[in-house]
C-alpha cells in the first residue's frame, strides 16, 4: 500500500501563479541586492569627496587618511549589516509564504478527504432510501442505514474532535482507573459495529489509574475499532485490549487481526497519510496521535501484511488515587 | 434493455456494494460482488463480466490501474467507474484509461440504471462486427483487431477502449471519405457524457500516436478543415 501524506487532488496554487511569484522573489532579491550595492557606492564616493575638500582645506595627508579610513570601515560595516537584515526578511518571508501555501494545500486535501468520507455514506443511503420507496421492507435495510448514519456521526464527530485540539481546546486530565472501565468502554464500542467485531479486554493486576482524559481515551479507543472494521478486510474482526503497567507509564496495547498493510508506523498517523485507495480521511490515527500527545502520553503504531495492526498508547500513570 | 447481462461490481464499501449487487439483481442483471482489486482478478478469471462497475478506492490497490489490467484481460467489457472523488482531473483520467463512463458517488440508482444500460448498447454494438471488419486489418502501420479491442504496432500489443475502438471503426467503414465531429460525437458517445468537438480531436490524437508512421504529419487520419476527419486506407489482412 503506498501513502499519500499530505497531498490533496487539488493544487491550490497553480503552477503559473507559483513561478510568478517565484520569479519576483527573486526580482525583489535582485533589486535589493543593486539598491543596496548602489548605497555603498554612493556614500564612499560622498566620503572621498569630503576627504578630499578636507585635504584642500589644509589637512595633513595622514589626517585624511585615518578618516577616509574609518568612514570606510563605518559604511562597509552598515552595508553588510543593512544587507544581511534585508536578506533575513526576504527569506522570512519566503518562508512564511511556503508554510502558509503548504498549510492551505493540506487544508484542500482534508476537505477532499472528508468529503469523501461523507459521499461514501451518504451513496449507501440514498440507495436503502430509494430501496425502501420503491417498497422493499427488509430489516436488513434499516440496519445498512443506521450503520451509514453512526458512521456520518462518527466522522462529524472526529472532524469537530480535531477541529477543537488543532485550536488548543482543553482536556479534563485526571486519575482513570481502568479496572471495569476499559472493559465496559471497549464493550460499548465493539457492541456499536455488531456482529463485526468480537473484542477481548485484559488488564495486568494491580494497575496504577491512568492520567487522562476519559472521553479523549474513549474517541481513542473508538477510532482504533473503527480502524480496525474498515481496514481488516474481513467480515467479523478480532480485537484484543490489554493494559499493562510498563515502569512509570501504563501501557494498553491494541492489536487486530486484519489484513495489515505494508506502511511504516511511523506514516501511520500523519495527517491525511492514509493508503492510496484505502478510503478513510486519516484523520482517525492522526487524532490518536494527537489526543495522546496532548495527555502527555505517545502512541506507536505498527502494521504489516498478514500480520494485522498494532497500537501501543503509553500514558502516564497517576499518583492520585482513583477519580470519585 | 440488456438484462440478463453480467455485472461486476468491485466495491471495498460493504453497505454499498451490497445494496448495488442486490438491486442490479432486481433489475434483471446477473452480479458478482469483489470488494478488493484480488476478488475481482479472480472474478473476471472466472467469468467475464459484460459490464464492470468499479471503485476508484480499493483497499489493495487503486481502481485506474485495476481498470487498465481489465481492459487487457476482458476488452470487451464495459467498464463504469464509481467514485466519490468528482474533480475533472480524476475523471478525466477515468476516461482515458478506457473507462465508458464515470458517476460521482451519492448517484440515483435509475441515473445509474440508464447508463449501465448505454453502456451495454454501445458495447453490443461494438460488438456487431460487420464482415469487412472481422478478422485483423491494418490501418496505417497499425495492425487492428477489432474484436479482441487491440491493436500491434511494431510487435508491441495496445488494448484498446472502447470509445477508440469505436472512432476507429467509423473512420475504417467510410474509407476515403470525410467524417464529421458531430457524426463521430453522436455515434461513440452518448448524450449524457457532455462530450465537446474537442474530446474527439484529443481522441484522434491518441489514435495517431498508434496508427501514424509520423504523428506530426498523419497521413493515414487526414484532418479535413471545418469538416472533421478522414481516413486513408484499411488493408484486410
Amino acid at each position: 500500500m503506498n501513502i499519500k501524506a499530505g497531498q490533496g487532488s487539488l493544487s491550490v496554487m497553480p503552477a503559473r501563479r507559483a513561478r510568478l511569484i517565484a520569479a519576483l522573489a527573486a526580482l525583489w532579491i535582485v533589486l535589493v541586492m543593486v539598491l543596496g550595492a548602489g548605497w555603498v557606492v554612493l556614500v564612499i564616493s560622498q566620503a572621498r569627496q569630503i576627504s578630499e575638500l578636507q585635504s584642500f582645506a589644509g589637512s595633513t595627508d595622514s589626517a585624511v587618511a585615518a578618516q577616509w579610513a574609518s568612514t570606510r570601515r563605518r559604511v562597509v560595516g552598515e552595508s553588510a549589516v543593512f544587507l544581511l537584515l534585508l536578506l533575513a526578511v526576504s527569506a522570512l518571508l519566503a518562508w512564511l509564504y511556503w508554510r502558509e501555501s503548504r498549510r492551505a494545500r493540506g487544508m484542500q486535501a482534508f476537505f477532499a478527504a472528508v468529503t469523501h468520507e461523507l459521499r461514501t455514506p451518504l451513496t449507501s443511503i440514498r440507495l436503502q432510501a430509494e430501496a425502501i420507496a420503491e417498497g422493499d421492507q427488509r430489516v436488513e435495510l434499516a440496519r445498512r442505514l443506521l450503520e451509514d448514519s453512526n458512521r456520518l456521526e462518527s466522522q462529524i464527530d472526529k472532524t469537530l474532535e480535531l477541529a477543537r485540539i488543532e485550536g488548543g481546546g482543553p482536556l479534563a486530565e485526571q486519575a482513570v482507573p481502568l479496572h471495569g472501565w476499559l472493559e465496559r468502554t471497549t464493550a460499548a464500542i465493539a457492541a456499536a459495529h455488531g456482529s463485526r467485531v468480537e473484542l477481548s479486554a485484559a488488564l495486568d493486576e494491580p494497575l496504577a489509574p491512568i492520567l487522562a482524559d476519559a472521553a479523549a481515551v474513549q474517541m481513542i479507543l473508538r477510532n482504533l475499532v473503527e480502524n480496525s472494521v474498515r481496514h481488516a478486510q474481513l467480515e467479523r474482526v478480532q480485537v484484543r485490549v490489554r493494559a499493562r503497567a510498563r515502569g512509570e507509564q501504563v501501557v494498553i496495547e491494541y492489536r487486530d487481526n486484519g489484513a495489515g498493510c505494508a506502511v511504516q508506523g511511523a506514516l501511520l498517523g500523519r495527517l491525511f497519510g492514509r493508503g492510496v485507495g484505502s478510503g478513510g480521511s486519516g484523520v482517525g490515527l492522526y487524532l490518536v496521535r494527537a489526543l495522546m500527545q496532548r495527555m502527555g502520553g505517545r502512541a506507536e503504531f505498527h502494521s504489516s501484511p498478514g500480520d494485522g495492526f498494532r497500537a501501543e498508547l503509553y500514558f502516564a500513570a497517576s499518583r492520585e488515587g482513583p477519580a470519585p | 434493455m440488456n438484462t440478463g447481462a453480467h455485472v461486476l461490481v468491485v466495491e471495498d464499501e460493504r453497505n454499498v456494494g451490497e445494496t448495488l449487487a442486490e438491486r442490479l439483481q432486481g433489475a434483471g442483471y446477473r452480479v458478482t460482488l469483489a470488494a478488493s482489486a484480488a476478488r475481482a482478478r479472480q472474478a473476471w478469471r472466472a467469468q467475464a463480466p459484460q459490464l464492470t462497475l468499479l471503485d476508484v478506492g480499493l483497499p489493495d490497490g487503486n481502481g485506474f490501474e485495476l481498470a487498465a489490467e481489465l481492459r487487457t484481460a476482458v476488452p470487451q467489457t464495459a467498464i463504469i467507474f464509481l467514485t466519490a472523488h468528482g474533480n475533472p482531473e480524476e475523471r478525466v483520467r477515468g476516461l482515458e484509461l478506457g473507462a465508458d463512463d464515470y458517476l460521482t458517488k451519492p448517484f440515483h440508482f435509475r441515473e445509474l440504471l440508464l447508463r449501465i444500460q448505454n453502456c451495454l448498447k454501445r458495447a453490443q454494438d461494438l460488438a456487431e462486427l460487420p464482415g469487412e471488419m472481422r478478422g485483423v486489418v491494418r490501418i496505417g502501420r497499425a495492425h487492428v483487431d477489432f474484436e479482441r479491442f487491440s491493436a500491434e504496432v511494431a510487435g508491441v500489443s495496445h488494448a484498446l477502449t472502447h470509445k477508440e475502438c469505436a472512432v476507429l471503426r467509423l473512420l475504417a467503414s467510410r474509407v476515403g471519405k470525410a467524417v464529421s465531429r458531430d457524426e463521430i460525437l453522436n455515434k461513440a458517445w452518448s448524450a449524457d457524457e457532455f462530450p465537446t468537438s474537442r474530446t474527439v480531436d484529443n481522441f484522434i490524437v491518441r489514435l495517431r500516436k498508434l496508427v501514424e508512421p509520423d504523428a506530426e504529419e498523419p497521413r493515414v487520419i487526414r484532418s479535413i478543415r471545418g469538416v472533421g476527419y478522414l481516413l486513408t486506407e484499411v488493408i484486410r489482412e
